[in-house]
C-alpha cells in the first residue's frame, strides 16, 4: 500500500481504505507550484537582465563604441583584454554592438507592440463589441492588411520610407496593429457572449461603461500574453529587415546587421553570426516563455 | 450468494483536488442479480456516477480506487486497462447522459456502432454492417438502412439516445448501466427510452442499472433501489418496500426527496417542501451524519456521530439515528 | 398544433433556412458563396493599398532609373514613356485593368513583362513551399499525436521543448546555422543553389536546408497547437468517454476519434500561417541564392524597380487571400455538420 503519485489510477487490496492522498499530493503540489514559479520568474529575470545590460550598464560603465572601430584591434577573439566578446573584422567591439543593437531591439519591439496593443486593441474592441456595420467595415480593413505576409508588408513600407529606426517602427506597426486588432476582436466576441455582459446590457448600462469595467478586464490578460509573444515576432522581423539592409543602416549597430555582416565570413569565423544569433534567440525565447507562463497563470486558452 | 451478476463490496474512490482529498465514493456495497433492475438515486455530487465509472475503469488518471467489484465472480478492481477493455463494451456497457455530446460528431452513426461490434467480435465489415442495422432495428429506429449512413446531428435527441443504446448493446452485454440516460430528454421521450430499455432487458435477459436523481423513475421502473448521499449509501431496499402501498421510507433524506415531488393531489397554493441547503463540501465533511445539517429532524447525536448503514428490517437497510416512523401510503 | 409548429419554426433557424437551402442547394454552397463575397472587397483593398503604397515613394522613379546625371528633358521623356504623367486615378484604373487581364505591368529594370519574370521564378518557390509544408505538417501531426498520447510524459515534454526552440528562432538565423553545420562542416547539402538541378534528388538536396529553415518554426507552431487541441479533446469531450466505454484501444481513440476532430483546428492554423509561410521565402531564398520569387522581390527592392515590387507584392497578397479562402472551403467540405445540415427527423 505504498503511497503513489497521482499520475495513475491505483487500486488497493479489497477492504483497505485509501491512504490519505493529501499527504502525497501536498509534496507533488509543492513541486508543481515551484516549477510554475520558475517558469514565470526565470524568463522575467532574463528579460530584466538583458534590459539592464542594454540600457543601464552603458551609463554605469563606459563601453567601447559600437560604431567606430579600432583597426589595430581588428578581429580579436572573445575574452581578449578590453573586448570581452572580441572585435569584428574592422575592429568594432562585439559586445558594444550587441548592447546598442539590443537597445534598438527593445525600443522597436516594445514600441511597435505598444502601438499595436493600443490602436489595434481599440479597433478590435470596437469591432467585437459593437458588431454590425462597424465590425464588417473594420474587419475588412484588418483582412486587407493581414492578407499581406508580414515580412512582405514591412519590406514594401520600408522600401517607401527611408530606412531609420522611426520608420522601421511605422513599417512594423502596419503589421502589428491588424494582428492585435484581430486577436482583441476574437477575445471581445467571446467575452461579449458571457451571461453577465448580457445582463449588464439588458439592465441599460451604457456601452462604454460595460466595455471599461467588464469587457476590458476579461480581454486584457489574453492581450498581454499575446503581446509578449508579439514583441518576439517584431524583434525577429526587425532583425530580418536589418539583415536585408532595409532597416537600421550601417554603421549603426543592430543584431540583424551583425548577422548579415557575419554571413560573409561564416565559413572561417562563424562566431560573428553565432553570437548575435544566440542573444536574439535568448531574448525571443525569454519572451515566449514569459508569455506562456502568464497565459498559464491567468488561465487564458 | 454467488449467483449475483455484479457484487460490489466496500467500493471507495478518492482523488486529490487542490491538495485536499475528495472521497467521492466512501464505502458502497450492493448486488445485482441477473435480469433485475437497480436504481441508484442521488443528487449531483453524491458519487453515484463516479462509482459506476470506477467499475468500468473510465475515471481519469489520478484516481485512487479500493474495494471490490466482482462480475460473475471475477474481480474488476485492480485490473489493468488492457484487461478491463475486454469487459468494457462486451460484458459491461454504459449509456451516457447527453447523446448530443456523447457521439462523435464527425463519424457516421453506422461506423460508431460497427466500431463497438468489431472491437470485441471478429467480423467482416459487411457482417458488422448487417449486425449494426439489426441493432438499429432492435432499438426501434425507423428506416435503419438509411440512418446507418447519417451523422449524429441529423437525428433528434431521442433517436440519438437510441443509437447510444444500440452501441451499448452491440455485444449483448450482461449488464447495462444507464448514467442519467434520460435526464437530457423531454418527458415523453424519457418514458419511451425507459420503456425501450426495459423491453430490451426482458428480450436479452440483461441486468440494468440506472443512475438518476429522479426518485419517480426509481418508483416506476426499478426492482431494487439504492439512495446515495455524499458518497455513502443511506437507504437500500427493494422498490416495493419503499414505494407503493405498504411501502415505508425510513431515511430522512429519502423522505425529504419523496416529499419534494409535486403531487396532483396536493392542496393548491401550498408551499413545496423542498430540501434546503446544499450537499456538504467533499473536502470538508462534517462529523456525524452528512445529511444532518439539512435535516429538519436532526438531533444532537446526529451531528456528533455518523450512523452506519444497517439492515434494520429484512431486505431494507438505512443509515439514520431517527428514521421516519411511518411510511407514506401512496 | 399549428402554433407549436410556428414557434418551432421561429426557434429553429435551421427550419427557416430549409426553404433557402432548397432554393440554393447545400449549406456548404451557401458558406462558399458567403466567403467568396467577403473576399471581393478584400481583394480590391489589397490591390488599392499596394498601388497607393508603391506610388507614394518620394522622389521621381524616372530619376531613380536614369540616375543623378539625368537632364530634365530625359526625365520628362521617361515619365511619358512610363505613363507617369497621368493623374493618380488614371494610373490606378490602368493598372487594375491590366491586373484583371492578368497583366502585371512592365519592369523598369529590364523592360520585361512582370508576368514573364514571375513565371520564370515561380516554379522554384512553389517546390520550396510544397516541400516545406508537407514536411512540417507531416512531422507536426506525428509529433503532436505522440506527445498527446501521454500528456506531461517524456515525449510530450521533449516535444514542448523542441517546439519552444522552433518558435523562438528566426528563420534566417536557422538558415545560417544549418548552412554552417550541414554545408560547410559536413557538406551534405549545398549552401548555394542557383537552380534546382536536373534530377529530383538534386532538387531535394538543394531545397532541404531552405525548407528546414522555414519549416522548423512552422513545425513548432503546428505540433504545439495540434497537441493542445488533441489533449483537450481527450480530456473534455464526452464522445471520447463513449469510445473508451466501447472498449476501443487507446491508440484508436487517440487517432481515429480525437485527432480526426482536431484536424479542423489544424486546417485553420495552416490557413492563418499561410502568410508567414509565403513571406518567409523573401528572406530565405536570397540566403541560398535560390532563383525564386522571394529573391526576385529582394532584388527588385534593391534596384527600386517599382512595377516589379508592386507586381510581386500583389501576387503574394492575392495568393494569401486565396489560400485562406481555400482553407475555409475545405472546412465546409470536411465538417459533416456543415456539409449535410439537419434533415427532417
Amino acid at each position: 500500500m505504498a503511497a503513489q503519485l497521482p499520475d495513475m489510477t491505483t487500486t488497493l487490496a479489497p477492504g483497505a481504505a485509501p491512504p490519505l492522498p493529501s499527504l502525497v499530493s501536498a509534496r507533488h503540489l509543492r513541486t508543481q507550484r515551484v516549477a510554475r514559479a520558475v517558469r514565470l520568474w526565470v524568463p522575467a529575470a532574463i528579460l530584466v537582465a538583458l534590459f539592464f545590460i542594454c540600457f543601464i550598464w552603458p551609463y554605469v560603465y563606459t563601453i567601447p563604441s559600437g560604431t567606430v572601430g579600432d583597426i589595430l584591434a581588428a578581429q580579436e577573439p572573445p575574452f581578449s583584454p578590453g573586448h570581452w566578446l572580441g572585435t569584428d573584422p574592422v575592429g568594432v567591439d562585439v559586445f558594444a554592438m550587441l548592447v546598442y543593437g539590443g537597445q534598438v531591439a527593445f525600443e522597436v519591439g516594445f514600441a511597435v507592440t505598444a502601438i499595436g496593443m493600443v490602436i489595434g486593441g481599440l479597433i478590435g474592441l470596437a469591432a467585437g463589441y459593437f458588431g454590425g456595420w462597424t465590425d464588417t467595415v473594420l474587419s475588412r480593413i484588418i483582412d486587407v492588411l493581414i492578407a499581406f505576409p508580414a515580412l512582405v508588408l514591412a519590406l514594401a513600407v520600408a522600401e517607401v520610407l527611408q530606412p531609420s529606426e522611426l520608420h522601421l517602427i511605422w513599417a512594423l506597426s502596419v503589421f502589428s496593429v491588424p494582428a492585435f486588432a484581430r486577436v482583441t476582436r476574437g477575445s471581445t466576441l467571446v467575452v461579449r457572449q458571457l451571461p453577465f455582459i448580457q445582463a449588464s446590457r439588458l439592465s441599460g448600462t451604457r456601452s462604454w461603461r460595460i466595455i471599461l469595467r467588464h469587457v476590458l478586464p476579461n480581454v486584457i490578460p489574453g492581450i498581454i500574453s499575446f503581446s509578449l509573444i508579439g514583441v518576439g515576432i517584431v524583434v525577429i522581423l526587425e532583425g530580418a529587415l536589418d539583415f536585408l539592409g532595409l532597416g537600421i543602416q550601417q554603421p549603426k549597430p543592430s543584431w540583424g546587421g551583425m548577422i548579415a555582416r557575419g554571413q560573409t565570413v561564416l565559413t572561417a569565423t562563424p562566431e560573428y553570426v553565432l553570437i548575435p544569433s544566440i542573444v536574439l534567440l535568448i531574448f525571443v525565447m525569454a519572451l515566449n516563455l514569459l508569455g506562456d507562463a502568464l497565459r498559464e497563470r491567468w488561465g487564458v486558452r | 450468494m454467488s449467483d449475483a451478476l455484479l457484487e460490489v463490496e466496500d467500493l471507495r474512490v478518492a482523488f486529490a483536488v487542490g491538495g485536499r482529498e475528495v472521497r467521492a465514493v466512501d464505502g458502497v456495497s450492493y448486488r445485482i442479480e441477473p435480469g433485475r433492475t437497480l436504481a441508484i438515486i442521488g443528487e449531483s455530487g453524491s458519487g453515484k456516477t463516479v462509482g459506476c465509472r470506477a467499475i468500468m475503469g473510465l475515471l481519469p488518471t489520478g484516481t485512487i480506487i479500493s474495494g471490490s467489484a466482482r462480475l460473475r465472480g471475477s474481480e474488476l478492481i485492480g485490473l489493468s486497462d488492457a484487461q478491463l477493455r475486454k469487459h468494457r463494451g462486451s460484458d459491461l456497457a454504459m449509456v451516457f447522459q447527453d447523446p448530443a455530446r456523447s457521439l462523435n460528431p464527425t463519424m457516421r452513426i453506422g461506423s460508431q456502432i460497427t466500431e463497438a461490434i468489431r472491437t470485441h467480435r471478429k467480423m467482416s465489415k459487411s457482417q458488422a454492417r448487417d449486425e449494426a442495422v439489426e441493432l438499429l432495428r432492435l432499438v426501434r429506429i425507423p428506416a435503419p438502412d438509411r440512418r446507418f449512413h447519417e451523422y449524429p446531428h441529423q437525428l433528434s435527441g431521442g433517436m440519438r439516445q437510441r443509437v447510444m443504446i444500440a452501441i451499448a448493446l452491440a455485444c449483448r452485454p450482461k449488464l447495462l448501466i444507464a448514467d442519467e440516460a434520460t435526464t437530457a430528454l423531454d418527458v415523453t421521450t424519457q418514458a419511451q427510452i425507459m420503456e425501450l430499455m426495459l423491453e430490451l432487458q426482458a428480450e436479452l435477459g440483461m441486468s440494468l442499472v440506472f443512475i438518476s436523481h429522479d426518485l419517480g423513475l426509481a418508483a416506476s421502473y426499478a426492482d431494487e433501489v439504492v439512495v446515495m448521499y455524499a458518497g455513502k449509501i443511506v437507504e437500500q431496499a427493494p422498490a416495493k418496500k419503499l414505494f407503493g402501498t405498504g411501502g415505508t421510507v425510513r431515511m430522512r433524506y429519502t423522505r425529504a426527496l419523496l416529499d419534494a415531488i409535486p403531487h396532483i393531489e396536493r392542496a393548491a397554493h401550498t408551499e413545496l417542501p423542498v430540501v434546503t441547503g446544499r450537499p456538504p463540501d467533499p473536502t470538508d465533511m462534517p462529523p456525524g451524519c452528512s445529511f444532518a445539517p439539512r435535516c429538519a429532524h436532526a438531533a444532537d447525536d446526529c451531528l456528533a456521530k455518523a450512523p452506519a448503514l444497517a439492515e434494520h428490517s429484512p431486505g431494507h437497510s438505512w443509515a439514520c439515528w431517527h428514521p421516519c416512523e411511518n411510511g407514506v401510503a401512496q | 398544433m399549428a402554433l407549436a409548429q410556428q414557434v418551432q419554426l421561429q426557434r429553429d433557424p435551421g427550419a427557416r433556412s430549409d426553404i433557402v437551402r432548397r432554393v440554393t442547394g447545400s449549406p456548404a454552397l451557401q458558406l462558399v458563396g458567403r466567403r467568396l463575397l467577403t473576399a471581393i472587397p478584400v481583394l480590391l483593398g489589397v490591390t488599392f493599398l499596394t498601388f497607393v503604397v508603391m506610388n507614394l515613394i518620394p522622389g521621381n522613379p524616372a530619376r531613380l532609373i536614369l540616375g543623378i546625371n539625368a537632364t530634365p528633358g530625359q526625365i520628362q521623356q521617361t515619365d511619358i514613356k512610363l505613363g507617369l504623367n497621368h493623374p493618380f486615378w488614371d494610373r490606378y484604373w490602368l493598372w487594375i485593368d491590366g491586373l484583371l487581364h492578368g497583366n502585371l505591368g512592365i519592369a523598369y529594370s529590364n523592360q520585361q513583362s512582370v508576368n514573364t519574370d514571375l513565371a520564370q521564378h515561380l516554379p522554384v518557390t512553389c517546390w520550396l513551399l510544397l516541400y516545406t509544408l508537407v514536411v512540417s505538417l507531416g512531422l507536426g501531426v506525428l509529433v503532436a499525436v505522440l506527445a498527446a498520447r501521454k500528456p506531461n510524459g517524456i515525449a510530450d515534454r521533449l516535444s514542448l521543448a523542441v517546439s519552444m526552440l522552433g518558435l523562438s528562432i528566426a528563420p534566417y538565423v536557422l538558415a545560417l546555422v544549418l548552412i554552417y553545420v550541414f554545408a560547410v562542416k559536413v557538406q551534405w547539402f549545398p549552401a548555394i543553389s542557383n537552380s534546382l538541378g536536373s534530377s529530383p534528388l538534386q532538387a531535394i538536396r538543394a531545397l532541404t536546408l531552405p525548407a528546414a529553415s522555414i519549416g522548423f518554426p512552422l513545425f513548432a507552431v503546428y505540433s504545439r497547437l495540434l497537441r493542445a487541441d488533441i489533449v483537450e479533446q481527450m480530456q473534455r469531450e464526452d464522445y471520447i468517454v463513449t469510445a473508451k466505454a466501447k472498449g476501443v484501444s487507446p491508440w484508436r481513440v487517440l487517432i481515429v476519434h480525437a485527432t480526426r476532430n482536431s484536424m479542423f483546428t489544424l486546417i485553420t492554423l495552416v490557413a492563418l500561417n499561410l502568410g508567414t509561410l509565403i513571406g518567409a521565402v523573401a528572406i530565405i531564398e536570397p540566403i541560398f541564392s535560390l532563383p525564386g520569387i522571394g529573391a526576385e522581390l529582394i532584388g527588385a527592392i534593391q534596384i527600386n524597380d517599382l512595377p516589379l515590387v508592386e507586381g510581386i507584392v500583389v501576387v503574394f497578397a492575392l495568393v494569401t487571400v486565396a489560400g485562406n479562402l481555400l482553407a475555409d472551403l475545405m472546412y465546409a467540405v470536411l465538417d459533416p455538420r456543415i456539409r449535410y445540415g439537419r434533415s427532417a427527423s
